[in-house]
């Protein structure tokens, strides 16, 4: 995808993982480097503030601050029912 | 030793854009801090911040973000109301575990702060009953921070208080 590589090598993986599970990411801001957005937009959804979560450009500490963004994708309530139910389904045959 | 705590916040009716808010927190230095804004009118700062207590980051983080961020007014500093499923996902237990050791232990098990169609207990009387009476070994920032956490937020509701009521139940509660 054509977007700006974002210059800490921890940051720019947890900035990938959070495209992996469908987030939105738009660049722009001078001490923010971007923004993500979750995929989900829907009223069950009790994450709150987090929805929106802003990425800086040069992090105290770029190790802990790609750890929360990761935290963040991981913590959705939306994303984590589906998984739950994806779970309970039966196992698909893989080859 | 690093902290790890949440700060949040609600915007008076007149605030600049969150992108605005944002960037003044990047200049007055809290990109130790993820920045929450996803609804409208909140903002939330997810601190891991190197102090000596977790009262100095606490409180540095609530001096910045004053100054940073006048338009914003605390809400509740977290980690501290919580219910058995949080304090499961932070003891790293299942819920139902947590649960059990509750059911068993109900006549020392801190008594929830308010028990409805949810209950909800402060973390810092849960994580020392833990450590204390079930071996539970907690990470002693997470304990620090939980405590400063409660009196931040007790505090901040305290200024609520009547000064004649406060001194009758004082006498009637004790």
């Amino acid at each position: 995808m054509a977007r700006t590589r974002h210059p800490k090598k921890e940051v720019e993986e947890a900035i990938q993982h959070a495209e992996a599970n469908g987030w939105r990411i738009q660049i722009g801001g001078s001490h923010a480097w971007g923004k993500m957005y979750c995929p989900y937009n829907d009223a069950e959804c009790r994450c709150g503030e987090f929805c929106i979560t802003s990425i800086w450009s040069t992090p105290k500490n770029p190790g802990n601050h790609a750890r929360q963004l990761r935290r963040v994708v991981d913590n959705c309530t939306t994303r984590k029912r589906a998984a739950e139910a994806a779970k309970s389904e039966p196992e698909p045959e893989s080859e | 030793m690093e902290y790890e705590f949440t700060l949040k916040f609600i915007l008076l009716k007149v605030s600049p854009d969150a992108d605005e808010l944002v960037e003044r927190l990047g200049e007055a230095g809290c990109s130790d801090a993820l920045i929450g804004i996803g609804q409208p009118g909140r903002i939330a700062l997810d601190f891991t911040r190197e102090a000596e207590s977790a009262q100095q980051a606490v409180f540095s983080a609530l001096d910045v973000a004053r100054h940073a961020i006048p338009e914003a007014k605390l809400i509740e500093v977290t980690p501290d109301f919580v219910g058995l499923s949080d304090v499961a996902e932070l003891v790293g237990v299942t819920r139902q575990n947590m649960r059990k050791l509750m059911l068993t232990h109900k006549a020392t098990f801190p008594a929830a702060v308010h028990e409805g169609s949810v209950a909800l207990w402060h973390l810092y009387p849960v994580l020392k009953w833990l450590q204390e009476r079930a071996d539970y070994r907690i990470e002693p920032s997470l304990l620090e921070v939980a405590y400063i956490a409660m009196q931040i937020n007790l505090a901040k509701e305290a200024s609520q208080i009547e000064r004649r009521v406060q001194r009758e139940v004082t006498a009637l509660v004790a």
